[in-house]
């Protein structure tokens, strides 16, 4: 469905001088440094598949999603969405697929919700059968008659995100890019879309790119995860292998009893520390649990403690922080040779 | 020609949508119907005693001053740069008018649509109470040859698309500056001044006339507003309309290349 290989985008960002005379000078000369966005990136997406496409801000995720949509046009590499090339068939490729940006509405602004959704019946020209369908069904699922006379600017976030995503799927689109879906949402709200999504990709194979920083999305909805890091890709695999992998390490706390200046313990890494309250995380095949508290009793005296294994938050931190580590232990463990993919692609 | 009648059919709802949109802040309207007497009365006082003043015949009697500053109330919303624009520039801004090309849609038909669509509001809302009101309190001239009633829609409503034109040009420069209130107050300057808005041409010194002649701001008012009054007859009607046209074409044109770049270079503001 969705196809990426070598995929590069290069930003110039332009120098802004300073002062009245800078900027007159900007007129005439500027000078620009150029940022690699996303560098290489290769993957493939199955239809009816949903991806968690992951990375800290500033990764490279907008811009894949904007190449994706055909907002933005690559410096190097192909994309290919639904056998379209999206910058160049921006027009096709918009009919087959759907976009929610989190941060921002596409509903217009000062009409009622059903207004909305009827210029993009329109837009996308869709039938009328198909059209009332979609609304008697997504209503059902997200509860939209509340608010379906409202105009978009008077609705709450939870309901402004449900109209929205409703929207993005009234033509019935291949695909479906969501981008930060549940940003802002509380509990029940999340829980209400994440079960939507679902239910929609289960039902009628829609696949989906779904960009978050909430884990919890990803643990619900994805089994498949990318991440990215510095526009470079750095995971590509099972949500289930990413965790298998790296909950190898784990991390334990402990409060000292009084605060030691020399607190290093061999094979554990200190990540944290505040007076006497310490964190240190270990690899169990370098030292055991028991080992290392061992170790600790030895020489200090501890008020509490305890271990953890990391959430998949910290998992995404660590690989952000170190993906050498990552790749290594990728290679290592053999389920995905990420050294050898890339010279591949 | 299904495809084409359906694609019609998408843009009108687009301009149908931007008339009720902005059906919404109705209150806000008749504050600026207040607004529109207000300076008719400025322009009305001004002109009654620089004609009672004069001393030589002039182009224009005084009642036909009178209607033609009344006509610039009337249409004055219809003008590009003033009042309220759409909240598609501030989409540029921002940049999330980048999400519009997630849609299958012309971006500069989309806007042109939503020009159209607040033209129409105004010229309903606004343009036709201050009409009816200045006809019961002023002499207002109104044209009784059908051709001319006839020329004077045709180049009224080239007139509204040049403004649309314009606008989406002007504004385009969002795209570069991010903030167009320099251009757009330079622009509105120009545009006051050689469409005739401020002073009728027909009252220029004519080497003055002769530049306005040459630049196409005069498609927006001065054209329009002298075939309302007669000043234009016969075949010149057919040039003027033609001359507008070219206008049109030629500001669609700029507005095409200039958002086409523009859209290329976006993206970098906002995630």
């Amino acid at each position: 469905m969705i196809e990426v290989n070598n995929l590069s985008k290069t930003f110039k960002v332009y120098h802004h001088r300073k002062g009245f005379f800078g900027s007159f000078m900007n007129l005439f000369s500027r000078k620009h440094r150029l940022v690699q966005a996303v560098d290489s990136v290769s993957f493939s997406v199955a239809r009816g598949e949903i991806i968690g496409y992951l990375g800290p801000n500033g990764a490279g995720k907008s811009t894949t999603i904007k190449m994706l949509t055909g907002i933005l046009v690559p410096t190097s590499g192909s994309v290919t969405v639904n056998g379209y090339i999206p910058h160049r068939q921006r027009k096709e490729n918009a009919k087959r697929i759907g976009v929610v940006f989190g941060q921002r509405s596409h509903l217009w602004f000062d009409l009622p919700v059903q207004e909305s959704f009827e210029l993009l019946q329109r837009i996308y020209r869709i039938p009328e059968a198909q059209y009332r369908h979609n609304v008697e069904v997504f209503d059902a699922l997200l509860g939209l008659g509340d608010f379906f006379r409202t105009p978009v600017r008077q609705l709450s976030l939870g309901q402004r995100m449900r109209a929205d995503i409703a929207a993005a799927l009234l033509h019935n689109p291949d695909v479906l890019f969501l981008d930060e879906p549940t940003i802002g949402l509380d509990v029940v709200a999340k829980a209400r879309i994440r079960e939507f999504i679902q239910q929609i990709n289960a039902e009628r194979q829609v696949t989906v790119v779904l960009t978050t920083h909430d884990l919890d999305d990803v643990e619900k909805l994805c089994k498949r995860v990318i991440l990215i890091d510095n526009a470079r890709l750095c995971f590509d695999g099972e949500l289930a292998a990413l965790r298998r992998l790296l909950s190898t390490e784990r991390i334990l706390s402990v409060d000292y009893a009084e605060t030691y200046s020399d607190i290093s313990i061999p094979n554990a890494q200190v990540i944290y520390q505040e007076e006497s309250r310490v964190q240190y995380r270990f690899s169990p095949e370098a030292i055991s649990t028991a080992d290392l508290i061992g170790a600790i009793l030895q020489r200090f005296k501890i008020v509490d403690i305890s271990v953890q294994e990391p959430d998949i938050e910290e998992l995404i931190k660590t690989v952000y922080e170190d993906n050498l580590t990552l790749a290594q232990k990728l290679a290592e463990a053999d389920v995905i040779d990420l050294t050898n993919r890339k010279r591949i692609s | 020609m299904r495809t084409l009648y359906l694609t019609f059919h998408v843009y009108l709802a687009f301009v149908t949508k931007s008339f009720q949109k902005r059906m919404q802040y109705r209150v806000a309207n008749l504050a600026g119907l207040t607004t529109n007497f207000f300076f008719l009365l400025v322009h009305i006082f001004v002109y009654t005693a620089f004609y009672a003043a004069r001393t030589g015949p002039l182009s224009l009697n005084l009642n036909e001053i009178i209607t033609y500053f009344v006509l610039c109330q009337v249409f004055f919303m219809l003008m590009p740069f003033w009042g309220a624009r759409s909240e598609v520039t501030s989409a540029i801004k921002d940049g999330s008018v980048a999400l519009q090309l997630t849609k299958p849609v012309d971006f500069q038909a989309y806007w042109f649509s939503d020009e159209c669509g607040r033209a129409c509001y105004y010229l309903l809302m606004r343009g036709l109470p201050t009409f009816l009101i200045s006809i019961i309190f002023f002499a207002v001239a109104i044209p009784t040859q059908p051709i001319t009633v006839m020329a004077f829609a045709v180049s009224i409503t080239l007139a509204t698309f040049m403004s649309a034109a314009i606008t989406i040009t002007v504004f385009s420069f969002a795209f570069w500056t991010l903030d167009t209130t320099g251009f757009s107050g330079l622009s509105y300057s120009i545009i006051t001044l050689f469409s005739g808005m401020l002073v009728p041409i027909a009252l220029w010194p004519e080497w003055l006339a002769h530049i306005a002649a040459w630049l196409p701001f005069g498609g927006l008012i001065d054209i329009p507003f002298s075939i309302y009054l007669g000043k234009i007859t016969g075949m010149d009607i057919w040039i003027a309309i033609g001359k507008q046209m070219i206008w049109v074409v030629f500001f669609l044109g700029l507005g095409r290349i200039l958002l086409k770049r523009g859209f290329s270079r976006l993206v970098i503001q906002g995630g």
